[in-house]
């Protein structure tokens, strides 16, 4: 059903709208998941109070991301169905039933552990509470495997063909196992995890720098800046692997990231120049302007000196996608993720010189700004990224398969614009209530005076008590 | 859309019943939380209001996992309805989408605002819990009344029809039908989740006497109703069988006169399970008169399913995580409890 030019458009900022506003917090719930077990198997083992209170705040912002995420990833699952229901009907063979992997054995298993670990402190025994809070990490660990298939998958569509209008799988291993999701999800994976990082940096940072709990707050800064040193260029090696994929099975979409569009040079030479910034001509054939460096694309790529790189000119006009987004969100999300590998090494130093300690960090005005600004950078980098990906595979929805114009529901301008608004409305309202809780739970600060809490020591009291017992007081946590 | 092989088919019906499991247990559970939303709008006392979050903090996260559940064994498994039926109910499934997403920021979110903030906050909790159970009342409704399909040979066929088809006498009525419904279970639920002395109990037992008959009433009328406007209901309510669904009619009215005596009693936990008995009769009844329609006049369960449905996926997640879900959801339910009074605080 051939929708009309302006709502196919919106259609596509509808959805790029609630996803781009629903990844904001997902990553952390992910990373922040796997420090809350890592803090909190360090105090039940050492029995270390400054551990106990670590988690039991970071518990707290935590949860106000958790919310966050829930509220804009309802709207996900069925945003498939109502925005793009003829692609999720044609796909719906293999990806439903990847997202239907991902409802079962992540999201529901994550939801019901989440229950037991924010409200549970005293219900149960400290071990089931640790058992718990690992069930959370794995959970959301295996959801983001799960969905990062299922749009792998849309990139390399593997092990299927295109029949009757729907795509059969022909070999479920070759799909679900997909050369994208390879590389790509472990490169979001530690993404979740360096994003989660910089948040514990950036949150202690703010605090040793306004002198408050510095004590407390010394360790997951030094620990988390120390663990980035190995997270940070990790990932950028995985980025690289990445790329490789993109260039060898979706070159239409490598082609606009690198904004490559003569695979040779006018003397005939391979054109093996990497662009750091430029701008596409009017007549969107090449670049007006741009500065290049030889050698460095052939480089990054094909790992050798003078390989080809295919670029735009070799694909048909039709199916080429934007060049401008794709193009300085990779950028972006590469300078972002090399920022904190540097800030990384600059931390690693000045705890090889022992100016990491306590005393001496709290002097150092300028590393705790840095470690403030980093906690922004992961989120820059994420969406870039995703941005990359999702504008860099049009106009496939399937690529190389089925075009977007061809899975977007049939909708008018007029709905697709109302959803539009709707939707602004909401994920804003969302986010900004996230980022005015995460200042109140902040200003707040730790709580350092209420009693610590071990295991189940709470008398939950009957099911349905006799008449003659007096009430009981219960909290909640 | 044809051509499943004869354990497809079996697997097929079998994903059907997990799937109507699956809203089952949601309307059971999120339906319990959704109408104390909506009496919340009622109560005057903003610590009772906030009380009545605490009441459901632990485990409202949990039901509502549910509804996604039951998303994704509908896009797993039926994703030809899928695609289709949730063009079709666009609307209300949007609005119905920020009403969760509003409920869900409100009860997170509550006990950090400030307290001239928390009454407007407590007006979204109510508000929101109404808009959720009005809109999927309804859309309930609009499904039971079909929807049509494109007929492109070598094309799945699709929804064509306008954004506001949704809307009819009778789908506006499922969404009335439905406040009514998840009223009660809420008005239950509070009784059962408070500790007996605190007032608000009172004030939910004055109210279910008449939720009760008004929930009786749009029982009867929605019944006679899908038995007048529905020919594929009429014919197996009044066809040979008639005596069968006679006998569930039967059922359906002693688990609500178990309800009322328990209730009557105090004894509320056992009101709560006759309720959800009455409430599962009459959907697994709703679920024998809609077979093999998944959604009457336009897709049967067979022709809307997935040709790569397959015994493996099925015996996972029905032979492993289901259970686990159900084991853990449960868990959850029994450590959470006690009962509390006004003063409890959410955290």
């Amino acid at each position: 059903m051939p929708a009309s030019p302006l709502s196919l458009f919106l259609s596509r900022l509808d959805f790029a709208w609630i996803t781009s506003l629903h990844i904001l917090y997902p990553p952390l719930t992910i990373g922040l998941a796997i420090l809350l077990f890592l803090a909190e198997w360090r105090w039940v083992v050492t029995d270390d109070e400054h551990w106990y209170r670590l988690v039991r705040f970071f518990e707290k912002l935590f949860i106000v991301n958790f919310g966050a995420g829930v509220a804009t990833g309802i709207t996900m699952e069925m945003a498939f169905g109502i925005l793009y229901g003829p692609f999720s009907q044609a796909a719906g063979p293999f990806f439903g039933q990847v997202l239907g992997y991902e409802t079962i054995t992540a999201f529901m298993y994550e939801a019901g552990f989440i229950g037991l670990m924010v409200f549970g402190w005293g219900k149960i025994s400290k071990g089931i509470h640790l058992f718990a809070t690992f069930n959370v990490a794995l959970a959301s660990t295996l959801s983001a495997f799960w969905i990062l298939d299922a749009n792998s998958w849309m990139q390399t569509p593997a092990g299927v063909a295109l029949q009757n209008g729907y795509f059969q799988i022909t070999d479920w291993m070759a799909a679900i196992a997909n050369p994208d999701v390879i590389w790509a999800f472990p490169h979001m994976l530690v993404a979740a995890i360096e994003l989660a990082l910089c948040f514990v940096i950036a949150v202690s940072a703010w605090y040793v720098l306004c002198r408050r709990h510095v004590v407390l707050f010394h360790r997951p800064l030094k620990y988390a800046v120390l663990a980035l040193v190995v997270i940070a260029p990790l990932q950028i090696y995985l980025g690289d692997g990445l790329g490789l994929i993109v260039a060898h099975d979706q070159p239409s979409t490598l082609a606009a990231l690198e904004g490559h569009y003569h695979t040779y040079n006018p003397d005939g030479s391979v054109n093996t120049s990497w662009k750091v910034v430029g701008w596409p001509n009017a007549k969107g054939d090449g670049m007006a302007w741009s500065i290049s460096i030889p050698h460095v694309l052939s480089l990054l790529e094909t790992h050798t000196w003078n390989g080809k790189v295919t670029g735009l000119d070799a694909i048909p006009p039709q199916d080429r996608p934007p060049v401008v987004v794709p193009f300085y969100a990779f950028r972006v999300m590469a300078a972002a993720g090399g920022a904190l590998m540097l800030f990384a090494f600059w931390g690693a130093w000045l705890a090889f010189r022992r100016s990491f300690t306590v005393d001496t960090i709290i002097h150092n005005r300028l590393f705790l700004w840095a470690a403030i600004l980093c906690g922004f950078l992961p989120y820059i980098s994420v969406w870039c990224g995703w941005w990359v990906r999702e504008v860099g595979r049009q106009p496939w929805v399937v690529f190389g398969l089925m075009r977007t114009a061809q899975g977007v529901s049939h909708m008018s301008v007029m709905s697709a614009a109302l959803w539009l608004i709707g939707y602004m409305y909401f994920e804003l309202i969302v986010w900004g209530s996230t980022w005015y809780f995460f200042s109140k739970v902040m200003r707040g600060g730790p709580d350092m005076e209420s009693p610590v809490v071990h295991g189940g020591t709470q008398r939950l009291g009957a099911l349905e008590p006799r008449r003659s017992e007096a009430p009981s007081y219960v909290r909640p946590v | 859309m044809n051509g499943l092989t004869d354990v497809q088919a079996v697997v097929t019906f079998a994903w059907w019943i997990a799937l109507d499991l699956s809203v089952l247990l949601y309307i059971l559970l999120d339906g319990a939380d959704l109408g104390a939303g909506v009496f919340s709008l009622f109560v005057r006392s903003p610590r009772e209001r906030g009380a009545i979050m605490s009441a459901m903090a632990g485990t409202w996260d949990a039901n509502e996992t549910w509804l996604i559940v039951a998303g994704g064994v509908l896009f797993g498994t039926f994703p030809f309805v899928y695609g289709s039926a949730f063009n079709y109910l666009m609307v209300p499934l949007a609005l119905a989408l920020w009403g969760m997403i509003t409920r869900a920021l409100a009860l997170e979110f509550r006990h950090l605002a400030e307290e001239r903030w928390q009454r407007f906050s407590d007006l979204c909790f109510g508000f929101s819990s109404l808009v959720v159970a009005f809109f999927g009342g309804m859309a309930v409704g609009a499904i039971l009344q079909g929807f049509p399909l494109t007929d492109t040979p070598g094309r799945v066929p699709t929804y064509v029809g306008g954004s506001l088809r949704f809307i009819s006498a009778f789908s506006i009525w499922t969404g009335i039908a439905a406040v009514l419904a998840v009223t009660l279970a809420g008005l239950l639920f509070i009784r059962a989740r408070f500790e007996h002395s605190e007032p608000i109990r009172k004030q939910a037992a004055g109210w279910t006497n008449i939720i009760f008959f008004l929930g009786l009433a749009a029982v009867v009328i929605t019944v006679v109703t899908n038995a007048v406007i529905f020919p594929w209901a009429a014919r197996k309510w009044f066809g040979p069988h008639f005596w069968i669904w006679g006998i569930v009619l039967l059922a359906v009215v002693y688990a609500a006169f178990r309800m009322r005596v328990a209730s009557r009693h105090d004894r509320d936990f056992t009101a709560i399970l006759w309720f959800n008995a009455a409430v599962a009769i009459m959907a697994i009844a709703m679920m024998a008169t809609v077979y093999p329609w998944i959604v009457p006049n336009t897709w049967t369960i067979y022709s809307g399913a997935s040709p790569a449905v397959s015994l493996f996926t099925f015996t996972l997640a029905m032979g492993g995580f289901f259970p686990v879900m159900l084991m853990y959801n449960a868990y959850q339910i029994w450590v959470f409890r006690a009962r509390i009074s006004a003063l409890a605080a959410y955290h």
